[in-house]
């Protein structure tokens, strides 16, 4: 069977810039800003994009395309073909189609969120809803956790959810040329179009209060971006730009390894691996630092702004941004141009932690696109009810923690050491290089080889010590939670032994064909 | 916002923009080659 291949170059970076542009850009960025010294943030934040973020996607996109010249699309075939002495390393590579699904387990549940807020905002059916206290009564009475005036169960959200996985497989079903890249390449263009009207729409709202005229948005962008220097001194200012960058570039999860396996072995990479950062940086720091905290400061002041980015990247998006845009003109239509931004930040996202699985089954099972989605569709659809059932105990927390956390840090930390120490950095260089339309600073040589595994390391180590102890002793949950913790803990071993399985399985499948020929 | 407030956003966004223009200007400018050759 032939492999599919990008239709163009544009395609295959706005895919890229696609999976790495999530919610994240718009909720967690101007967060993270705004808690860890505000414009001096920034200084760490480009720090860690040059020593760890580019780097990083300059690996991805290199490993991808070499690993797809030797007919593989996911990492453990990838790492094997890197490391083919070791018999144990396309098990490693299992967690890059492991950390994706875990992700799309939950992501596509809150993506339906975002589908379903769209809706609601056209039809006003939060407009009733003033103050933080009732939106965040109506966001638990969608989400089930609680039954209220709003919502008496779940079935608007399984509406919602149904439709939207109903699109991502859609998606998928259609392709690498004619689904993934299609979505992607229309897309981009309307969320940043979206982008752009919510900015100027936020930076025209001035002071949306007289009798309150601290409250305004220049003021709220200097909430955002005057500098705490002292911040700086501190290793959880670095810890958290580090932590940004790395999850908002969409590394180490194994979906650039894919989306890069369907270039051609001359196509380039390093340009098309800056161009793709250059983009979602653009999502993140101009659009992303522009639109919530300057908005919610305008509307609720300094105190209520600190308050309000204390309860975390949801509150923000779903709680404080529906009540400020319902007071902005046209709050109908703002609603809905934030929803419909977030939701295509999230579709782009969910179809690329999809592909690595469907690409797997293609690949090492010669299945067809039909088939393998299908396989993906069922098993998936089963396991998103974990998130969808028992979201208030603490099942989405712990999904998050595997498969959006240890299992990247772990994953970037890994690759990279291969790349540049297993496969050796003349071989890497000089692949790195092929067909590249720019020629990367050497220093780069230096920086992949012992600056990016020793920053990863030590993010990983300090990771470890401030959170994954307390989670993996499961200190923070609740005793009634415990249970619901434990059984998506078995899930998740159930789930890496299968695929496990299925490498080992593939491996003799292959080994017994290469005996026959 | 303070002068300093100013000044990061302002760096900032030309840093990023700058990036931007440049990678896509030789994205495009390659795929007119590419085109155009023989």
């Amino acid at each position: 069977m032939a492999r599919e291949r990008w239709g163009s170059r544009l395609g295959i970076i706005m895919a890229v810039a696609g999976s790495a542009i999530g919610l994240g850009n718009f909720l967690r960025f101007p967060v993270q800003a705004a808690q860890n010294g505000g414009g001096a943030f920034m200084i760490p934040y480009f720090v860690a994009l040059l020593l760890v973020g580019l780097p990083l996607m300059w690996i991805e996109w290199t490993i991808g395309r070499f690993g797809g010249g030797f007919g593989h699309s996911t990492a453990p075939g990838m790492f094997h073909t890197l490391w083919n002495k070791n018999r144990f390393i396309k098990y490693f590579g299992v967690i890059g189609i492991f950390g994706p699904i875990v992700i799309f387990i939950y992501y596509v549940y809150v993506e339906s969120w975002l589908l379903g807020y769209g809706y609601f905002a056209v039809t006003g059916r939060y407009n009733s809803c003033t103050t933080q206290e009732s939106m965040k009564a109506f966001l638990q009475g969608y989400q089930g956790v609680a039954s209220n005036q709003y919502f008496s169960g779940l079935g608007t959200a399984y509406v919602f959810f149904l439709l939207t996985f109903a699109v991502n497989l859609l998606v998928l079903y259609a392709g690498i040329r004619r689904g993934i890249e299609l979505v992607c390449k229309y897309g981009l263009p309307v969320l940043f179009v979206l982008g752009i009207v919510l900015m100027v729409h936020v930076f025209s709202l001035g002071t949306p209060d007289p009798a309150a005229p601290e409250n305004n948005i220049v003021n709220g962008l200097g909430y955002l971006w005057n500098p705490k220097w002292s911040a700086l001194l501190s290793a959880k200012t670095w810890l958290a730009a580090a932590g940004q960058i790395f999850f908002t570039l969409s590394v180490g999860i194994g979906v650039i390894l894919t989306y890069a396996s369907y270039l051609t072995p001359k196509d380039d990479v390093a340009l098309s691996g800056l161009t793709a950062a250059a983009w979602n940086e653009l999502a993140e720091v101009i659009v992303g630092g522009s639109v919530i905290i300057p908005a919610a400061f305008a509307f609720f002041g300094a105190a209520g702004t600190t308050e309000i980015a204390r309860g975390g990247a949801f509150n923000l998006g779903f709680v404080t941004m529906p009540l400020v845009l319902q007071q902005m003109p046209w709050g109908h239509l703002m609603g809905f141009a934030w929803f419909v931004l977030l939701f295509i930040a999230g579709v782009t996202s969910s179809i690329s932690l999809a592909q690595p699985a469907i690409a797997f089954l293609e690949d090492e099972f010669d299945l067809s696109r039909r088939e393998a989605t299908a396989i993906f569709g069922l098993n998936t659809f089963v396991l998103c009810h974990a998130a969808i059932f028992f979201l208030g105990s603490g099942v989405v927390d712990e999904l998050d923690f595997w498969g959006g956390t240890f299992c990247l840090v772990l994953f970037a930390t890994v690759e990279t050491v291969l790349f540049a120490w297993v496969f050796g950095m003349e071989n890497a260089w000089t692949e790195l290089h092929v067909g590249s339309d720019i020629t990367i600073p050497r220093i780069y040589r230096f920086i992949i080889k012992y600056v990016t595994p020793a920053f990863l390391l030590l993010i990983l180590g300090f990771w470890l010590v401030q959170e994954g102890v307390p989670v993996f002793l499961m200190e923070k949950v609740a005793p009634e939670n415990t249970r619901y913790v434990l059984g998506t803990r078995i899930m998740l071993v159930a789930l890496f032994a299968n695929l496990a399985a299925l490498v080992w399985f593939a491996w003799r499948r292959r080994r017994a064909k290469e005996a026959a020929a | 916002m303070r002068l300093g407030g100013w000044i990061f956003l302002g760096a900032s966004w030309f840093v990023i923009l700058a990036l931007t223009a440049y990678s896509m200007y030789r994205v495009l400018r390659t795929k007119e080659q590419d085109e155009s050759a023989p």
